[in-house]
């Protein structure tokens, strides 16, 4: 059980902290959903109607949207793209999807590599692209649904507002819609570029994250 | 049930029931029970006919709202609207039903209603 704890202590450490913010969340977004019924002049919505409610999933939905397309962004363009002095580049000269050699794939794979790195065809093309491929689908997923439940959110606003509601199709191309995706869209593009740059002058000691404190400020890809 | 429907709760009994309250208290309009109608509306709109002395049984009766025949009810989770055939009507869902926060309503373009009986 200890080994099992210290061996996943990164993992452990992120899925409390989601689940306390997820459940922090709903307990704020519900004491601030309440403020403003009970101002328009309706009845106070109790914790499970709220979780459960469109208005916890837009707010949910919206946020991992964005964080998935951030992390396909960045998975698919540090395969073409580079930073000189980057710990998130691979070095400048090895731009694109790299030799079967270098990839450790097909003839090249190791006895310890997984099965579909060594497998032919289609089984190694999907193997090869799975991480963006799963990224990429929650991405359009969580998308998706941040349209469903922010629309219904949309329209339980717009009818407590006196206002006709609006169609899927309305929706997606309201300025709700689109301003809810930006504002989360441009934070985490601003992180990603915060990263690269900063991580060619900035040192953070025996991170993954950062080059060795005493590296130079123009070595690429290399990680303390 | 759709997803829409399951984020939302808008299904077709949804519809019916919001759409029954909205007949109810246009049904307690027509036959001049005041009383019976102002219990139909959510409390601060029926406060909010209770103004300068005025009763709130004889303000709503004093309205004339139009009503008419439901023609196309639309449920987002505890808002409802009630096209009828001479009005538009709101509503809201509280523990004890369907209440009126908006009667005799009447479009503005991109505007919000504006409304006879109002919270």
């Amino acid at each position: 059980m200890k080994n099992f704890i210290k061996n996943n202590a990164l993992s452990l450490f992120f899925l409390a902290a989601f689940l306390l913010s997820l459940v922090g969340q709903s307990f704020a977004g519900n004491a601030d959903a309440n403020q403003q019924r009970l101002a328009e002049g309706g009845a106070p919505l109790s914790w499970v109607s709220y979780v459960t409610s469109s208005d916890f999933t837009a707010d949910v939905a919206e946020n991992w949207q964005s964080e998935y397309l951030q992390f396909l962004l960045f998975i698919l363009a540090t395969v073409w793209l580079v930073q000189r002095g980057s710990t998130e580049s691979k070095k400048p000269g090895e731009e694109g999807g790299e030799s079967d050699a270098e990839q450790k794939t097909g003839r090249y794979a190791e006895s310890d590599s997984p099965a579909w790195a060594a497998a032919a065809g289609w089984r190694r093309s999907l193997y090869g692209n799975s991480l963006g491929l799963v990224m990429g689908a929650v991405f359009v997923l969580s998308w998706l649904g941040q349209s469903v439940s922010g629309q219904a959110s949309y329209n339980t606003q717009q009818l407590a507002q006196l206002e006709d509601p609006v169609s899927w199709g309305e929706y997606v191309v309201s300025a709700d819609f689109w301003n809810r995706t930006l504002q989360n869209w441009q934070s985490e593009f601003l992180a990603v570029l915060s990263m690269v740059v900063l991580s060619v002058y900035l040192r953070q000691r025996g991170s993954t994250q950062s080059k060795p404190v005493g590296a130079a400020h123009d070595t690429t890809g290399v990680e303390g | 049930m759709s997803l829409v429907a399951i984020l939302t709760g808008c299904s077709s009994a949804e519809r019916e029931t919001a759409e029954q309250a909205a007949t109810r208290f246009y049904g307690a309009v027509h036959d001049r029970q005041g009383e019976q109608a102002c219990s139909l509306l959510a409390p601060s709109a029926a406060e909010g006919l209770s103004t300068g002395g005025q009763r709130c049984a004889n303000a709503i009766l004093d309205l004339e709202l139009p009503g008419g025949q439901p023609v196309d009810t639309a449920v987002w989770g505890d808002e409802a609207q009630v096209r009828l055939s001479r009005d538009t009507v709101f509503l809201h869902r509280f523990p004890q039903g369907w209440l009126v926060r908006g009667a005799g309503c009447t479009a503005q373009g991109e505007l919000p209603y504006r409304c006879e009986v109002t919270t």
